[in-house]
């Protein structure tokens, strides 16, 4: 289950060409980025809650973490991209460290609480701290600073610009995964006795594995204040939170491969449906209803059963 | 001679097609057509088409209008907003409510040299941001200033606000406390409430002991309407004269007229005003969609007709011909009569109304709730020129 | 500060404290029995506001008829819920049903907006309740001592019917221990039904009750669900003596708030669920099992 890569390594020359030409597939350049935004969000997030089984409801608050450092870096420091990402990164990490400590000493649906309570928390911070966030109006005139000699003010160019990182990510992940590490969480997700007693201390291992999701969330959060020009205050939403798990969820948890495409396909459903319908939170709900019942393993993963008998 | 002037008149003829076959003049509308507030979607871009059609052509060709929906969303508008300005190549984007999301699209402006018109998103932040917004019917100074210097002058001198709590009501609360301070008013106590907070009983009920002669409610939609609810239920409204910041016909539809009655609020327009035209327009919309204009629609109306009235003038789309071409310009339609565009900051300026909300028994027909009590002149009601410390 | 003016907002804090507590009464048993975080619970409580606008607008302005007809067309509601969807999940670890739920929140949301609009609905307050009760020094609203009665007599009952009656031991043996209940003969899986159609008529009286209070409106459940759960975690899960207290704690605690501490009269509720979590998950009076 964790090591696609390897087993089928076709999907690379179809995935490949298609992320390449992907602003040419949709309606605009912007678009394509976002999608893949998104799935550099998911993918950190099936981390988690795919391959650790922990189900966190407050994974906003990383995005919006890494959106904001890097928005200010932006706006009131250095106009450095790389500068910022990284600022957005280390605000997060630590969070993320003591969040993680603090959220894995129970069970059950404790964890899901705890990471819900501390987003909700950080949502207020950011909204009654206007000066530094803009509070519920956002944080306006962020730019997109010169890489080279490359102008990321044009959307296609910035669109391979943030290709190149989602690729990156997308070659550590499954590293990761296909670590003992990876194994390791993946034994903990089915039976965190036995893991237990074979001699893991588990505590440690999940807190690691909430840190690397937190890794991934907030770089796509600082990618995503460059993409928007601007921080939201959404960015830090319980509704970004849900977002993240219904991507995970109905693409596939636990395979990376599946939240990606899970992500682009909401991203891109979202902008299009929007146009066309008032109430496709309705096709939300429906999909997601469905994806829990029918395809808990997600659409790609039974789309592969269906299609290799596997 | 005349043959010459033959030859003239045929190499005009033939010229011509090939020069009109230019760009038609392109508008673009980003509103929030999804979700509880479509209403005040539907009506913009109403009344956006409304203006396209009766405008029919400019520059010799007819105007494109594109439509997007942002569900009150500010990451969405901007998205929207680079659409426009990139893929579908739009001279202009206007209505937009919503603050966050018109400084967003304020930027997308600035970045894509393109002319945006801001009919419908109050902050002041707007006023004079860039060379490329222009803002247009309300905001929030206005709004607040009106009720603060009409309502000190008529309706008492102790006032209490009960204030929604993020920008929009922060900026109000600053803006009125000052105009009420002008015209020697007490602002005896303010309280802010969480958005969507359900029930007002405790604010209420502090606002009773403070014993206010006006109760001020900035806020809007169901906090507006459980406010007043809650006032009329603690019997605080038979005591104080109750004023709201906005208020649409369909949040009275919504709570019922008995909550609103006797209310009052600032506007910039109403489609019960005498301006000549707007019981017109009103008519005509109502004819069309089935209810009646809300004052952005009209707003949005009339900054698509002044901007392709100024194209006309300018006899060109470019931004800085157009820009130009408003400066300074005053216009008379349904909707502003007089109005006028600020050269130092390019703000759209007319009077501003007071209205109250009437007993049931006075309806007389459909969506007519409210009846003008006063008028505030443009200079008392909008922002002094370099108040925010920016201008052209 | 006078006594007058403190009593008025602590009344007003037990009528806030009466919703919490029918809303986490119901979240509560349903955790406690079936293990199911009830993500939809905010929009139950939203069909009994409508279903009481519908029925009003059919029946000429009957709210006693809403009152009663309405928790139960709610729970019916809730037991085709729990009988089609929810126990497919039982036998997998607690959040899928609590995704699903959160799935049936947003379908149930939009199902309601697309029908009656997104735009809110106007629902007066009952004849028999309208003014107050002016006792001179303090005013109170006849229809809040109606909500805070009523809370009341359905506290009373719910204890009565799980502490005396036979039905009511079943449940509570199944919240202990559901297997053992099944292996002694009884039909578990209806009780299971059951419940969850109590906790959704629960909520949708909760519904009925705020119609006169606030405006009705599709989203109306959402902050609600919010500070539901804030309540079931600090009085406990699974407890119906938590859920009294932690609705009437939590109620007094806001409105307190409001009067002491305006600016985070919100956000306190969060830092308290937080200190709770962090010291006592369990909450003051829930079982251990779940989290420890």
């Amino acid at each position: 289950m964790g090591m696609p890569m390897i087993k089928h390594k076709w999907w690379v020359f179809v995935i490949i060409p298609i992320c390449l030409a992907l602003p040419f597939l949709t309606p605009y350049h912007a678009l394509a980025s976002e999608m893949l935004i998104f799935a550099i969000f998911a993918l950190g997030y099936d981390i988690i809650f795919g391959y650790t089984g922990l189900l966190s409801f407050g994974h906003a608050m990383f995005f919006g973490i890494g959106a904001y450092g890097t928005g200010l870096v932006l706006t009131r420091w250095v106009p450095s991209l790389f500068l910022g990402l990284a600022t957005g990164i280390a605000i997060s990490l630590p969070l993320a460290l003591i969040v993680g400590f603090l959220s894995i000493r129970r069970r059950g649906i404790y964890f899901v609480m705890v990471t819900l309570a501390f987003c909700q928390m950080l949502y207020f911070i950011a909204f009654k701290w206007t000066s530094l966030t803009g509070g519920d109006n956002g944080l306006h005139g962020v730019p997109r600073p010169l890489i080279g000699p490359f102008d990321l003010n044009s959307e296609l160019l910035f669109y391979y610009f943030v290709f190149s990182i989602f690729a990156l990510s997308v070659l550590v992940a499954f590293r990761i995964v296909s670590s003992p590490f990876g194994r390791v969480l993946q034994s903990l997700r089915e039976n965190e006795d036995r893991a237990k007693s074979i001699g893991y201390n588990t505590d440690n291992f999940k807190v690691i594995s909430f840190v690397t999701s937190a890794f991934f969330s907030s770089l796509a959060g600082g990618l995503y204040a460059v993409h928007l020009n601007f921080v939201p205050l959404d960015t830090l939403s319980i509704f970004t939170s849900g977002d993240v798990v219904i991507m995970a969820l109905v693409g596939g948890i636990g395979t990376l491969y599946g939240p990606i495409f899970g992500a682009m396909l909401i991203v891109y459903l979202k902008n299009l449906l929007s146009a066309w319908m008032e109430n496709w939170n309705l096709i939300m709900g429906l999909l997601f209803i469905s994806s829990v019942l029918a395809f808990r393993k997600g659409i790609l993963p039974v789309l592969r059963e269906r299609l290799w008998g596997r | 001679m005349k043959k010459v002037f033959l030859l003239f008149v045929i190499s005009l003829l033939v010229i011509s097609p090939v020069a009109m076959a230019k760009e038609p003049v392109k508008v673009g509308l980003i509103s929030v057509l999804s979700g509880p507030l479509a209403v005040i979607g539907k009506g913009e871009e109403y009344g956006g088409r409304m203006a396209v059609e009766d405008y029919g052509e400019v520059l010799g060709q007819k105007v494109e209008l594109i439509i997007k929906d942002h569900a009150y969303n500010p990451g969405l508008a901007n998205e929207r907003a680079k659409e426009l300005y990139e893929k579908d190549k739009v001279d202009v984007i206007t209505a937009c409510p919503n603050s966050a999301a018109a400084l967003a699209v304020s930027d997308q402006a600035l970045r894509h040299k393109r002319l945006f018109i801001s009919t419908s998103a109050g902050t002041c932040d707007l006023i004079a941001k860039n060379r490329y917004t222009i803002k247009w019917n309300y905001n929030d100074y206005m709004l607040a200033t009106t009720v603060g210097r009409w309502g000190a002058r008529h309706l008492g001198k102790r006032w209490y606000t009960i204030t929604a709590d993020y920008a929009w009501g922060h900026d109000l609360l600053k803006y009125f406390t000052a105009a009420l301070k002008e015209e020697g008013g007490v602002h005896v106590g303010n309280d802010m409430v969480a958005l969507g907070t359900a029930d007002f009983s405790p604010y209420i009920l502090k606002a009773k002991k403070a014993e206010p002669d006006v109760l001020v409610l900035l806020n809007v939609g169901k906090d507006a309407a459980n406010s007043t609810k809650a006032a009329v239920e603690y019997g605080l409204k038979e005591k104080v004269k109750i004023v709201h910041a906005l208020l649409f016909e369909v949040d009275i539809k919504g709570a019922g007229i008995e909550t609103f009655t006797g209310d009052y609020v600032a506007a910039s327009w109403n489609w019960q005003v005498d301006t000549p035209g707007a019981r017109d327009f009103a008519d005509r919309f109502y004819k069309k969609f089935g209810e009646r204009p809300h004052f952005m629609a009209a707003a949005v109306y009339s900054s698509v007709w002044q901007y392709l009235e100024a194209v006309k003038r300018a006899k060109s789309k470019d931004p800085e011909a157009v820009k130009k071409a408003l400066k300074g310009h005053t216009f008379r339609d349904f909707f502003a009569n007089p109005g006028y565009v600020r050269a130092e900051d390019l703000l759209q300026v007319g009077k501003a109304y007071l209205l109250r909300v009437k007993k049931p028994g006075e309806v007389k027909e459909k969506e007519a709730f409210f009846e003008i009590v006063g008028t505030l002149p443009p200079e008392k009601a909008h922002p002094p020129v370099g108040f925010f410390g920016r201008k052209f | 500060m006078d006594i007058e003016y403190i009593f008025a907002q602590l009344f007003n804090g037990l009528m806030l404290g009466s919703f919490y507590i029918l809303l986490s009464l119901g979240l509560s048993i349903v955790f406690g029995m079936l293990g199911v975080v009830n993500f939809a619970h905010g929009a139950i409580y939203m069909l009994g506001a409508y279903a009481a606008y519908t029925i009003c607008q059919v029946f000429a302005q009957s709210f006693w008829l809403a009152l009663i007809l309405s928790p139960i067309i709610v729970g019916i509601i809730g037991m085709v819920l729990e009988a089609t969807l929810i126990r497919r999940l039982y036998a997998f670890a607690h959040f899928y049903n609590l995704l699903l739920t959160f799935g049936v929140m947003l379908c149930i949301e939009e199902v309601v907006s697309i029908i009656y609009t997104p735009i809110g609905k106007p629902f007066g307050t009952p004849g028999t309740f309208v003014g107050s009760l002016d006792l001179g020094f303090i005013i109170f609203p006849r229809y809040r001592i109606f909500i805070i009665l009523i809370t009341m007599i359905c506290s009373i009952g719910m204890w009565l019917f799980l502490a005396k009656t036979k039905l009511g031991a079943i449940i509570r043996a199944g919240t202990d221990d559901s297997e053992m209940v099944s292996a002694l003969g009884i039909d578990i899986s209806r009780i299971f039904t059951l419940v969850f159609g109590m906790g959704a008529a629960l909520a949708g009286l909760a519904g009925v009750l705020a119609a006169p209070v606030q405006n009705i409106f599709p989203y109306m459940g959402g902050s609600i669900l919010v500070e539901t759960f804030v309540v079931v975690i600090i009085g406990g899960m699974g407890s119906i003596v938590g859920s009294i207290l932690g609705g009437l704690i939590i109620g007094e605690l806001i409105t307190l708030g409001v009067i002491f501490w305006p600016p985070v009269a919100n956000t306190l509720i969060f830092i308290f669920m937080a200190l709770i979590l962090l010291l006592r998950p369990r909450g003051f009076f829930g079982r251990a099992k779940f989290f420890e």
